[in-house]
Formats: structure tokens, C-alpha cells, sequence
């Protein structure tokens, strides 16, 4: 029983951040089509700058966390109108772009940081009791839960606020969305960036119990496209379950069946979806 | 003309460089070796340079990085004895690539002396070309580990290892080594890229385990320990392979976690086996400003030396000569008198004995102490200090 809550509790957990993490992929990939590649590295660059503000000039670690955020959130609005804007209408030149972006974030990383792993400060120390049964580690539970409340916050975002409703009109019929008034280049640009800040968001919540190293958002882009694909590519609906599901059948199989090879389970599973669902859960048939 | 032809290789003779090629990684999980290795090279260097007898043999040493991962060892290697036309390449500390590594130096005939990368498998063809001067899994854990264990009298035992050519190889050994001393044990295969071993660590910590053994060779190894000590595991840990607990950003990264934490070294500050062992510390602390802390430092000095030792040596630096020359090899080491086999299990390899390192705290409220002190606490008659039990 123990084995089984712990697993349960820990799936949950890991879910959540792969949702975090993925997050951003699905809002630039449902909102201008682009499939960005170097989501990883924005994930990498949250955890050096919490890494910089936080170890290099002592910030408390909240502090140096929302200082590296709004940082890259004002990166990403840099980026989208020097790279993205020309080329997001060619998603040949944008996955080539995107990709080519990827690289030299990584070798930027290893110059500026080095090889070795890079760790932000804990926000928080100690372990936790959970309900008498087992310990597990405050920090991680922390940032599972601030990641599903930012998780809850983007879906309250889309679904209830007017930046919401133009986002999903500009996803849904670009031309249209104009032809109404919605500024479409205004929010690509601010859906851009906030993807970025969410990428970034993940990284400065899970560098603490996980250093980060220049090739560390390679996995992270991984998981990011299993599960923007398991849930269905644009939907957050699709990547918040996604990314539980995908946590949550991991840690189940590591526990029960082999710990040998982690990564298998989530790609056997994607299989298994692909086979009975291409679009994915929440995908939508085009 | 024929005076001038005579005259040109009698020249050239006598300031032939000698061309040495090194492979590491210097990317990748293990970076940080790689960067012990550039330390110990750096001072193999200066050791040579310094030496009047290779001043009529320039030392050329082109380091290649094999980034840890066996595609891009053997790019190395090939590089180093085709491009770069090495008379010989040492180096190294991870098995997957030494095994690709040990192909292309059989292919080419550029012998090839491994430092540190310990598994068996790279011995056990008889290549002519390859030779080892450092550890072996065998040697390790016959040598030390399992010894270490059954004097010590640890009752229950869990080996968790990583999924690699080196963690397979080492975890069986250990588990044979076990059950022949009738030690309780299990033992967990684990991905050699894993970072979170929450899993893992909640079902051993059902066994109660006075010792766990980690043969992981990576940062990995730190988050290992740290979330031990998360999930409630309080045996003692032991790092199998050494430098992870040494690199630079251990406590950072691991924090209290890291208290009494056990790992194997061939290296320590009041273990000084000879004067070689002695000069290299001190050159070391005058060079870098600090302790050598990293044992993988001083391979790479021994190897970038021994290197030099047999190209002096030999008649020529053409690959037979070399071979040769390494197979009567009797080099004075920091770690000991290096001489290679020539038969069996001890064809063309040489390993220096291993110690059993503790962390400790260092003197509280006593700042011109360090915070944390490395105790050998085994071999018992090298022994610095007790060994400390949680």
C-alpha cells in the first residue's frame, strides 16, 4: 500500500511538471503552428538565470525565481519578433529555425556555465510525512503543487479572460480573428513570450531538486512532444492530462515493472495512443 | 647528398616530437573528469618539459574529447591515429567508450593504455594494442569493495547500479562477491541517465539496508544521495566509483546529505606510497592552489607520462616498437610500480590498489579546519581514521 501511494503521489508530481513543461509547446504550437524545438533551452535558461539571481548575487530563491521568469518572458517577446514573426507561416523554415535555435542555446549554455550541473538554491528544505506512511522531499511536493496551480491559472487564462478568448480565436481562424479586430501579430507575440515564460517557469521550479546541465532540455523537449502529441497538439486540456498521464504510467512502471529503462514507458504509451487515436486525446481531426 | 640526408634524419632524430594522443570527456555527465584529466596533464607536462631528458623529444598531446558516449569515442580515437598520426593515446574513464575505442586501436595498431575505465570486457580480447594502467572491476571489487564490506561486517546489502557496459559488470561481480561471503543482498539496475531514483529508493528502503552500494557514474550519483536521505534510506551509501563525490559541486548539490558518505579512491593526502605520490601533491597544491581531491587527476599524470616513459623507450615510435616497449614497462608511479602482464588475466594490465574514503564533519567552530574531512577507512592498516555509522 505504501509502495503504491508513494507511486501515486510521486506520478502525480512528475505529471504535473511534464504538463508544466509542455505547456508552452502546445500554446505556440496550436497558436501559430510552429513547433519549437528549442523549448528546452528556454526551460534551461530559467534554471541558470534562478541559478545566477539566486547563488551568484544571493537573491532569496522566490526573488531570484520571478526576476529569471519575467527575464525570459521578455526574451521570448525579443526572439518572436526578430525570429519567429518572419518565418512562423513556413513551418519548414520555422522547424529549421527553431531547431538551429536550440543548438546554439546549448552552446551558449556550455560557455557561459560549463559542462558541470548548475543548482539554484532549495525554496524549500526538509522532508514531509505524508499521512504517517512515507517521507517525500518538501521541495518536490512544492513544486508540484505551484505547478499545478499555474497549470489551473493558464486554463482560467484561456478559458475566462479576453487575452484568453483571442488566443483561442487566433488558433482557431487567423484570418477571421483579424477580420474582427483581434490583433493577431499582438498576441503571437504575447503568447510567444508567455510560452517561454512557462518553459521557463518549469526550469526554475525543478533545477533545485535536479541541476541543470547545457544539454539538460534536450530530454525536457522530449517529453514535451510526447506529450503535446499524447494529448493532442494546441490543447491544454490535452497537455495537462497528458503530462499526468505520462508521469504517472513512468513512476508505475519503474515501481512494478523495471527501473532499468525509464524512458520506455512513455513512448510505449504514446505508441498505444498514436495506434488508436493519431490526434491524440484532445486533438482535433483536420 | 648523402651527407645531407644523414645529417637531416640524424636531426630530425633528435628532435623527434613525441606524439601523444589523450581521450576524455570533456562533455557530457562526466565533464568534470575530464576536467581532472586536463589538471593531471597539465602537470605531466610541466614535469616533462622540465626534465632534461625529453628535451630532444618535444612532448605534442591532442586531447580529444569522447563526450562519455562510445560514437563519439571512437571519432576520437580515429581522429587521433589517423589525422593526427599519435604514436600512442591514453586516457579515458568510461568503459562504453573505451570498448568502442579499443576497436579502432586494434584496426589502426595505435596502442592504446587505458587510465580509468575499469571493465573487464576491455581486456578479455587480447588485443595486442591495448594496454591498462588503473583499476578493473575485478580488481576493485575483489581487491577492495567486497573485502571492505565483509570486514566491516555490514549484515544487509543493496547494490544499485546503472544500466552501463562498466554498472552491469561491476553489480555482477559484487553480487557474485556477496554471495559468496553470504551477505544479504539485492541488487537494482537503474538508467545510466536517470536523475530521480524516488522509485528506486522507496522499495530499497523496505529492505533496510546498512550499506547500498552505488556503481553510478555521473551527477546522478548526487541526486542519488540526497534523495536517500528524502525518502528516509539511512544505511550507509557508497559511491563504487569514486570522482562524483569528489567533483567540485558534491556539497552543493547534496548538502548534509553527504555526511558519512563512503567512497573508493586510490588517492588521499596521508596515504603517500612513494615520493612520486608526494612530488605530484605538491606540485599539484603549487600549481592549482589547493588539494588534489579528484584521483582521476593523478591518472591522467601517470598516463601522459608513462606514455612518454615508453616512447623514450622504444626504437622507434612506430606501433610495434611502442607495444613492445609498453610490455617491458617498469615505470615508478605515484600509484605504485606500474608492469603489465603478460599472460591470463594479467595480460597487459596493472591496477593500484583502491581505499575506502569516509566523509566526515571536519572540527565544529573550528574555521581553520575544513567543514568536511576525507578519512581512508580502509584498507584498516592505512587507515586515517574510524569509520563513522549513521
Amino acid at each position: 500500500m505504501n509502495l503504491f501511494l508513494f507511486t501515486l503521489l510521486s506520478g502525480l508530481v512528475s505529471g504535473a511538471l511534464y504538463a508544466l513543461s509542455a505547456l508552452g509547446v502546445s500554446l505556440v504550437a496550436g497558436l501559430m503552428r510552429v513547433v519549437n524545438f528549442s523549448h528546452g533551452e528556454f526551460y534551461i535558461f530559467g534554471a541558470y538565470l534562478s541559478y545566477v539571481f539566486g547563488i551568484v548575487f544571493g537573491l532569496q530563491p522566490w526573488i531570484a525565481m520571478s526576476i529569471a521568469v519575467l527575464i525570459m518572458f521578455l526574451c521570448g517577446l525579443i526572439l518572436q519578433w526578430i525570429l519567429i514573426r518572419p518565418i512562423y507561416k513556413n513551418q519548414s523554415n520555422a522547424l529549421v529555425t527553431t531547431f538551429i535555435l536550440s543548438i546554439v542555446l546549448q552552446n551558449i549554455a556550455m560557455i557561459v556555465f560549463g559542462p558541470n550541473p548548475k543548482k539554484p538554491p532549495n525554496y524549500i528544505d526538509g522532508v514531509v510525512r505524508i499521512f504517517g506512511f512515507f517521507e517525500f522531499g518538501a521541495q518536490r511536493l512544492m513544486a508540484g503543487a505551484i505547478a499545478f496551480v499555474i497549470l489551473a491559472c493558464v486554463l482560467l487564462l484561456v478559458w475566462k479572460t479576453n487575452f484568453g478568448r483571442a488566443i483561442r480565436a487566433v488558433a482557431q481562424d487567423r484570418d477571421m480573428a483579424e477580420a474582427i479586430g483581434i490583433n493577431a501579430g499582438w498576441v503571437n507575440s504575447v503568447g510567444f513570450a508567455f510560452s517561454v515564460a512557462l518553459a521557463a517557469a518549469a526550469g526554475v521550479l525543478v533545477a533545485p531538486i535536479f541541476p541543470v546541465t547545457p544539454n539538460a532540455g534536450e530530454s525536457v523537449t522530449l517529453a514535451a512532444f510526447v506529450v503535446l502529441v499524447f494529448g493532442g497538439v494546441g490543447s491544454i486540456r490535452g497537455c495537462l492530462w497528458g503530462g499526468l498521464i505520462l508521469g504517472l504510467v513512468e513512476k508505475f512502471g519503474i515501481s512494478y515493472l523495471s527501473s532499468m529503462y525509464s524512458q520506455i514507458f512513455g513512448f510505449v504509451l504514446l505508441v498505444a495512443v498514436l495506434l488508436m487515436r493519431p490526434t491524440g486525446m484532445y486533438g482535433s481531426k483536420v | 647528398m648523402l651527407i645531407f640526408i644523414l645529417l637531416t634524419q640524424v636531426l630530425s632524430a633528435q628532435a623527434q616530437t613525441f606524439k601523444i594522443g589523450f581521450v576524455g570527456p570533456r562533455t557530457g555527465s562526466a565533464a568534470a573528469t575530464g576536467a581532472a584529466f586536463d589538471e593531471g596533464i597539465q602537470l605531466a607536462l610541466d614535469k616533462l618539459r622540465a626534465d632534461p631528458e625529453y628535451k630532444k623529444h618535444p612532448i605534442d598531446l591532442i586531447f580529444e574529447d569522447s563526450g562519455g558516449v562510445p560514437e563519439k569515442a571512437t571519432a576520437a580515437f580515429e581522429k587521433l591515429a589517423t589525422k593526427d598520426q599519435v604514436a600512442i593515446v591514453v586516457g579515458e574513464s568510461h568503459s562504453s567508450s573505451a570498448l568502442a575505442e579499443i576497436e579502432v586501436s586494434n584496426r589502426t595498431g595505435v596502442p592504446f593504455v587505458i587510465s580509468e575505465a575499469w571493465s573487464d570486457d576491455l581486456l578479455k580480447k587480447g588485443y595486442k594494442t591495448v594496454f591498462r594502467a588503473g583499476p578493473s572491476n575485478s580488481a576493485v571489487v575483489h581487491g577492495s569493495i567486497a573485502k571492505f564490506i565483509r570486514d566491516s561486517k555490514f549484515k544487509r546489502v543493496v547494490v544499485v547500479a546503472e544500466n552501463s557496459d562498466w554498472g552491469k559488470g561491476i553489480a555482477a561481480l559484487t553480487d557474485e562477491a556477496l554471495t559468496h561471503d553470504h551477505i544479504t543482498h539485492s541488487v537494482v539496475s537503474v538508467d545510466h541517465e536517470a536523475k530521480d531514483f524516488y522509485a528506486e529508493l522507496n522499495k530499497l528502503k523496505n529492505e533496510k539496508p546498512d550499506l547500498i552500494v552505488a556503481y553510478i557514474y555521473s551527477f546522478g550519483m548526487h541526486t542519488f544521495i540526497s534523495q536517500a536521505r528524502e525518502v528516509g534510506v539511512h544505511g550507509l551509501i557508497l559511491d563504487g566509483a569514486g570522482p562524483p563525490s569528489l567533483w567540485p559541486e558534491f556539497w552543493q548539490n547534496v548538502g548534509t546529505a553527504g555526511n558519512d558518505e563512503l567512497f573508493v579512491s586510490c588517492m588521499h593526502e596521508k596515504v603517500q606510497p612513494n615520493a612520486q605520490a608526494k612530488e605530484f601533491w605538491t606540485n599539484y597544491k603549487k600549481k592549482f592552489g589547493h588539494d588534489p581531491s579528484d584521483y582521476k587527476s593523478r591518472s591522467a599524470y601517470t598516463a601522459v607520462l608513462l606514455a612518454a616513459d615508453a616512447l623514450k623507450r622504444a626504437h622507434a615510435a612506430v606501433s610495434a616498437d611502442v607495444i613492445a616497449s609498453l610490455e617491458k614497462t617498469n615505470f615508478h608511479a605515484a600509484q605504485g610500480t606500474i608492469h603489465f602482464g603478460n599472460q591470463g588475466t594479467e595480460f597487459h594490465q596493472w591496477a593500484p590498489d583502491m581505499l575506502v574514503v569516509q566523509w566526515q564533519n571536519g572540527k565544529p567552530g573550528d574555521s581553520s579546519t575544513p567543514q568536511h574531512v576525507q578519512q581512508v577507512v580502509y584498507p584498516k592498516k592505512l587507515a586515517t581514521g574510524t569509520m563513522m555509522t549513521n
